[in-house]
C-alpha cells in the first residue's frame, strides 16, 4: 500500500494507482473529458492536471501513478485557472453556433462537456468557435458522425480498438488540421464499421450519435391510413427507466406497453416471441448440424454487428453462421405475412416499427434481403425521447399487456438480452427436445454474466454438448483465433456488445460495468418470475407453426425467418 | 573563440583513414570505467534538454535486458539550428564513433540514428559511412576484433518537428503516428518496442567520442562549473557571417559571440534582441546578452540555451509578423494529441492574426492566460515550451507593440 496526501487528507491505495483513482477512492471528483475506466490512458484533455508539491509544472492526473509521502492538490486557484482555460479551447474547438447548440443537440442530457463546465464552475468564454468547415458523416445506415463537435478526445478510437478489436477511427494529420476520421475519410458507411454503436457510448460530446429514426415514426404514427405495428427487444426494458430518473424500479414493461399505445401504435407486441421462434429454427439446425456432423460449431447469428463482423474478417466461417435471422427480422416477416394474413390488413399498410437496444439493427432493417420487412428501427434513447416529446409521464402509467398475438413469450425469450441468453435458451429447449425428458435445472449459471469469454458442457444424450458464449467483439474475435487454432465446440454464441444487448449501441448513457451489471440483474429476475420459461412450450409459438408455418425448419419456415450472408472484404 | 576546436575540424569521411581512438580506448576499458569518464567530464546532452549524458548512460547500463537500444537523434528540427548537419557532412566517422561508443557503454546491440528527412547530405554521407564500416569491421560482429557486436541502421525523419521528441521519435521508427509517448515510462525504462533504449543528440555523442580518446580531464578543464567543455552554436538571423562556430562554455559572452564569431550585425543595423537558445525560448532584449555563454547564466536571464540556435534579430523586423511567424510554426508542428498545445496554439495564430493591427488588453491577457495554460498542462515538450517567445516579446516590447485598453463593447 502507497500513501499520500491529497488535497490534506491521507489516502492509501495500492501500489500502481493513479492519482485519478486515488482521488476518486476518496471522494475527490477530478474533471476529465479523454478518460474512460474501460480504455487506455491518452492524456490528451489534460483537465485532470493536479499540482504535486516539489513539482513545477502540472501533471495529469489520469497518468500519473502515486507515490508514497506524495502531496497531491488537485483543486487551487491555479488549476482552476489552467481548467477555466483549457475548456474554453475545448469549448471553441467544438464548434457551437446558433445552428448547432445545446438545445437542439440530442446528446445534451448526457454531454460531459456540459458536466465539466459545470464541474469547473466556467465563468466566460473568451474565444471565438472555430468552424473547421467539416460536413457530417452520413453515410452510414446506423451511426453519424458530426465532426463539428468533435473534440478529438480518441476515446472512440480507443473503444473500437480495444474493446471491440475494430479499429475504424483514427487520428489524421497534426497541428491544427489533426482530426479524428475514418481510413482515408472514406465515411462509415463504407469501411469495415460494424455499426455496433460501442463508440457512441463512450463519445463525451454530440460528435457520434445513431441515425435517427423517429421523426419519420411521428410521421407514420400521425397518418391514418398507416397499421403501425412495434416490437420491444428484451433488453429495452430493463434500460429505459434510465432516463426518467423518479424510476427506481429497472424494470418497465408495463409502463413501456402503455406509453407505446399512448404514443399511437395500433398494436404492441415483443420481440421475445420471435426470440422464442429463433430457438425453435435455430434449436432444430443445431440438432440437424449435430446429426449430420456438418458446420460445426454453429454460431449464433441474432448480433447484426457481429454478422457484419464476420462478414468481413472471418468470411471463411460464413456456413458456421445459423441461417435463422434475428429475432427482429423474424418479427418484421411475420408481421407483413401471418399477422396481416389473420387481421385481414393489406400488408402494403402495415408500417413494422422496433425498439432495440441497438444501432445495429437499423443496418440490418436496411439490408437488402431483408425486405425491407422492418421499416423503422428505434433505439432505446430514441423511445425514451418520444416519449417525453408526447408529454407522457412514464413514470405514473399505468401498466398495460402486450398484445397477445405476436406478444406472449417464454423467460427464455427475456434473456436473449444477455450475455449467455441465447445459448441458455437454447440449450433449455435443445436439452428436451433431444431427450425428450424434462430439465431439471433450468439456469445455466456458467454462461451467463460478464467474462469476456464463457464456456460450458452439456450432457445430452451421452454426447457432451460443448459450447461457448464471447461477447463485445474484441473478445468474439479472440474466440475465433482459438476457433480457428483448432478448439472445437458444437455451439457458440456471439454478441457483438459487452454483456450482450443490455449493453448495446442504442442504450441510454451511460452504459458502463455497473449500469450493465443492473440490467442483467433485472433480465434473469424476469425470467425467474415467468411460469414459462421454454420457447417450446409457447402456447402461442405452437400454434403459428400449426396455422401457418407447418414445423421447424420447414419451406415455408425458410422462406420467411432464414437468410444469406456475404463476404464483404477488408 | 577557441584557439584550438575540440568537436570541429577537418572532413572526416573515409573509415579507412580513420584511426577510431576512442572505440579503441573503449574496448579496453570496462563499461563501468567508459561511463565514469563521461560523467567526469561533465557533458551534458544537447538535443536541448541538458540531462547529463554519463548519468543517462548509467541508467541505461543499469537497465536489465536481453535486449536494449542506443538511437542517435539527428532530426534537428528546431528552426536556427543545423550544428547536428554540420557534424554529419564534416565529421560522421565522429558521430558514429560516439553511438557505437554509448551502444559499448550501454551495452545495446541494434541502433539506429534518426536523420531529419530534408537533410538529403548527411543522409547520404551517413549511408555510405554506415556500409564502408560493416566492410571495415567497425560495425557488425566483434567490432575490431573486440568482442562487442552492433548493428546500426539508419532511419529518415518523417518531416515533422515534434519527432525530434525522443518519445515521438521512437513512435516513428515503430512505423507508429509521430505523436508524443506519455512518460513514465521513460525510454530509458521502456523505449523502443519497449525495450530499454538511449536516446541522445548527434552533438552530445561527437563529444563523448572526443571525450573518451581525449579524456574527461582534457574537457572538464574547459567551460564553467555547470557548463563543461564546448558547444557548437549557430548562428543565424541578421548576422553578418552566420554558421556554425565551436565555443567555450562561459569564455564569451552572448554579445561577443554576435560580435567576435558572427561579425556583428548585418548593414551595421541596430540589434533589437536574440532568441538565445531557438524559438522554444524566450528571446534576451539587446541590454541583456551581456552575459557569459551558460546554461546557467541563461537561465539566470530567463530563457535557456535550448539547442544552441542563437538569432540575432535587427530593427527593422515588424514584432507582430515575428510573433506569428514563431506561432504558425507551432501551430503546425503540434502533433494535435493534447488540448491545450492543439486548440491554444490555434487560438493565438488566430488572435495574433486577426489583432494584427491593434492589439488590446484583453488579447494579451488571453494569449498570455493560454500561454500560462499551455506551459503548465501540455503533454511534451514542444507544448510546454511553445510561448516562451511569444510570451517574452509580448512582455518586454509592450509599449512598442501598442497594447492599448479597448473598452469591451
Ligand atoms: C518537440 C521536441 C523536439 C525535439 N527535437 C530534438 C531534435 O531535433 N534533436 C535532438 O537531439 N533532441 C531533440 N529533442 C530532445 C529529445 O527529446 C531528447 O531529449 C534528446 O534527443 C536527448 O539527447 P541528449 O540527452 O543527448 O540531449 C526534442 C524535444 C522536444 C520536446
Ligand atoms: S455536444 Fe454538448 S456542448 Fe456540444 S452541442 Fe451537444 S450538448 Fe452542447
Ligand atoms: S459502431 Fe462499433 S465498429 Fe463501428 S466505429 Fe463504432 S465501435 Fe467501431
Ligand atoms: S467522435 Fe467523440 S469520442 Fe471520438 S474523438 Fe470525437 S469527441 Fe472523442
Ligand atoms: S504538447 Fe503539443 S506536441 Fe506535445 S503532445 Fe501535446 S499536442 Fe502533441
Amino acid at each position: 500500500m502507497i500513501s499520500l496526501i491529497i488535497d490534506g487528507q491521507e489516502v492509501k491505495v495500492e501500489e500502481g494507482t493513479t492519482i485519478l483513482e486515488a482521488a476518486r477512492e476518496a471522494h475527490i471528483n477530478i474533471p476529465t473529458l479523454c478518460y474512460d475506466e474501460e480504455l487506455s490512458i491518452f492524456g490528451g484533455c489534460r483537465l485532470c492536471v493536479v499540482e504535486i508539491a516539489g513539482q513545477n509544472i502540472l501533471k495529469p492526473a489520469c497518468a500519473t501513478v502515486v507515490q508514497e509521502e506524495m502531496e497531491v492538490t488537485t483543486h487551487s486557484a491555479k488549476i482552476s485557472r489552467v481548467r477555466q482555460n483549457l475548456f474554453e479551447l475545448i469549448i471553441a474547438s467544438h464548434n457551437i453556433s446558433c445552428e448547432l447548440n445545446c438545445m437542439t443537440c440530442r446528446r445534451a442530457s448526457n454531454c460531459e462537456l456540459r458536466k465539466v463546465a459545470e464541474d469547473i464552475g466556467l465563468e466566460k468564454v473568451r474565444l471565438d468557435p472555430i468552424d473547421k468547415g467539416y460536413q457530417k458523416d452520413e453515410s452510414s445506415y446506423s451511426i453519424v458522425r458530426e465532426p463539428d463537435k468533435c473534440i478529438t478526445c480518441g476515446r472512440c478510437i480507443r473503444k473500437c480498438e480495444e474493446i471491440q478489436g475494430v479499429g475504424i477511427f483514427t487520428t489524421a494529420d497534426r497541428g491544427p488540421a489533426t482530426e479524428v476520421t475514418t481510413f482515408s475519410d472514406k465515411g462509415l458507411g463504407n469501411v469495415e464499421c460494424t455499426n455496433c454503436g460501442q463508440c457512441i457510448h463512450t463519445c463525451p460530446t454530440g460528435a457520434l450519435h445513431e441515425v435517427y429514426h423517429f421523426d419519420n415514426v411521428w410521421d407514420e404514427l400521425n397518418d391514418p391510413e398507416k397499421h403501425v405495428i412495434v416490437q420491444t427487444a428484451p433488453a429495452v426494458r430493463v434500460a429505459l427507466s434510465e432516463p426518467f430518473a423518479e424510476i427506481d424500479s429497472p424494470t418497465t414493461t408495463g409502463q413501456m406497453v402503455a406509453a407505446l399505445f399512448r404514443l399511437g401504435f395500433d398494436r404492441v407486441f415483443d420481440t421475445n416471441f420471435t426470440a422464442d421462434l429463433t430457438i425453435m429454427e435455430e434449436g432444430t439446425e443445431l440438432i440437424n448440424r449435430i446429426e449430420n456432423g456438418k458446420n460445426l460449431p454453429l454460431f449464433t447469428s441474432c448480433s447484426p454487428g457481429w454478422i457484419k463482423f464476420i462478414e468481413h474478417f472471418y468470411p471463411d466461417y460464413l456456413d458456421h453462421l445459423s441461417s435463422c435471422k434475428s429475432p427482429q427480422q423474424m418479427f418484421g416477416a411475420l408481421g407483413k405475412t401471418y399477422y396481416a394474413e389473420k387481421n385481414d390488413i393489406d400488408p402494403e399498410n402495415i408500417v413494422v416499427v422496433s425498439v432495440m437496444p441497438c444501432t445495429a439493427k437499423k443496418y440490418e432493417a436496411a439490408r437488402p434481403e431483408m425486405n425491407s420487412d422492418v421499416d423503422y428501427v428505434l433505439t432505446t434513447r430514441e423511445l425514451a425521447r418520444m416519449i417525453k416529446a408526447a408529454g407522457i409521464d412514464l413514470p405514473h402509467l399505468e401498466e398495460r399487456d402486450f398484445d397477445r398475438m405476436l406478444g406472449v413469450s417464454s423467460g427464455a425469450g427475456n434473456i436473449f438480452g444477455a450475455s449467455g441468453g441465447v445459448m441458455e435458451a437454447a440449450l433449455r429447449t435443445a436439452y428436451e427436445l433431444i431427450t425428450g425428458e424434462e430439465l431439471e435445472k433450468l439456469d445455466f449459471e456458467m454462461v451467463r454474466g460478464l467474462p469476456g469469454i464463457k464456456k460450458a458442457e452439456v450432457e445430452i444424450n451421452g454426447l457432451p454438448l460443448k459450447a461457448a458464449v464471447a461477447h463485445g467483439l474484441g473478445n468474439a474475435r479472440k474466440l475465433m483465433e482459438r476457433i480457428k487454432d483448432g478448439e472445437e465446440y458444437h455451439f457458440v454464441e456471439f454478441m457483438a456488445c459487452p454483456g450482450g444487448c443490455i449493453g448495446g449501441g442504442g442504450q441510454p448513457i451511460p452504459t458502463n460495468e455497473e449500469v450493465r451489471q443492473k440490467r442483467i440483474d433485472a433480465i434473469y429476475e424476469l425470467d425467474r418470475n415467468k411460469k414459462l420459461r421454454k420457447s417450446h412450450e409457447n402456447p402461442l409459438i405452437q400454434k403459428l407453426y400449426e396455422e401457418f408455418l407447418e414445423k421447424p425448419g420447414s419451406h415455408k419456415a425458410h422462406e420467411l425467418l432464414h437468410t444469406e450472408y456475404k463476404e464483404r472484404g477488408i | 573563440m577557441l584557439e584550438e576546436n575540440f568537436l570541429m575540424g577537418e572532413q572526416l569521411l573515409d573509415p579507412a583513414d580513420y584511426d577510431f581512438p576512442a572505440l579503441k580506448k573503449a574496448f579496453n576499458m570496462d563499461r563501468e570505467e567508459v561511463i565514469q569518464e563521461i560523467k567526469d567530464s561533465g557533458l551534458k546532452g544537447r538535443g536541448g534538454a541538458g540531462f547529463p549524458t554519463g548519468l543517462k548512460w548509467e541508467l541505461g547500463y543499469k537497465e536489465k535486458s536481453d535486449e536494449k537500444y542506443m538511437i542517435c537523434n539527428a532530426d534537428e528540427g528546431e528552426p536556427g539550428t543545423f550544428k547536428d548537419r554540420y557534424l554529419m557532412e564534416n565529421r560522421p566517422l565522429l558521430v558514429i564513433e560516439g553511438i557505437i561508443t554509448a551502444a559499448y557503454a550501454v551495452n545495446a546491440q541494434k541502433g539506429f540514428i534518426y536523420i531529419r528527412g530534408e537533410y538529403f547530405d548527411s543522409i547520404k554521407i551517413i549511408d555510405k559511412l554506415i556500409d564502408n564500416m560493416y566492410k571495415e569491421d567497425v560495425l557488425g560482429q566483434d567490432i575490431l576484433g573486440s568482442d562487442f557486436s552492433f548493428d546500426l541502421r539508419l532511419v529518415k525523419g518523417a518531416g515533422a518537428y515534434v519527432c525530434g521528441d525522443e518519445t515521438s521519435l521512437l513512435n516513428s521508427i515503430e512505423g507508429k503516428r509521430g505523436a508524443s509517448r506519455i512518460k513514465p515510462p521513460y525510454p530509458i525504462q521502456k523505449g523502443l518496442f519497449e525495450q530499454p533504449t538511449v536516446v541522445n543528440n548527434v552533438e552530445t555523442l561527437s563529444s563523448a567520442a572526443r571525450i573518451i580518446a581525449e579524456g574527461a580531464s582534457l574537457y572538464s578543464a574547459m567551460g564553467s562549473k555547470n557548463s563543461r567543455g564546448t558547444k557548437l552554436v549557430c548562428l543565424s538571423g541578421d548576422i553578418n557571417e552566420p554558421g556554425v562556430y565551436e565555443v567555450e562554455f562561459g569564455a564569451q559572452t552572448i554579445k561577443e559571440i554576435i560580435e567576435q564569431d558572427g561579425k556583428g550585425i548585418k548593414g551595421g543595423s541596430d540589434l533589437r534582441f536574440v532568441v538565445p537558445g531557438g524559438v522554444s525560448t524566450a528571446v534576451l532584449d539587446k541590454s541583456e546578452i551581456d552575459i557569459p555563454y551558460t546554461y546557467e547564466d541563461l537561465e539566470k536571464a530567463g530563457s535557456s540555451l535550448g539547442s544552441g540556435a542563437i538569432i540575432a534579430v535587427g530593427q527593422e523586423h515588424d514584432l507582430v509578423d515575428l510573433m506569428l511567424n514563431v506561432s504558425r510554426f507551432f501551430m503546425d508542428e503540434t502533433c494535435g494529441t493534447c488540448f491545450p498545445c492543439r486548440e491554444g496554439n490555434r487560438q493565438i495564430n488566430r488572435i495574433l492574426r486577426k489583432y494584427k493591427a491593434t492589439f488590446s488588453i484583453q488579447e494579451k491577457e488571453i494569449i498570455q492566460d493560454v500561454g500560462e495554460t499551455i506551459r503548465l498542462a501540455a503533454r511534451c515538450g514542444l507544448g510546454q515550451s511553445s510561448l516562451n517567445f511569444i510570451n517574452s516579446i509580448m512582455e518586454k516590447y509592450e509599449d512598442e507593440l501598442g497594447i492599448k485598453e479597448v473598452l469591451e463593447v
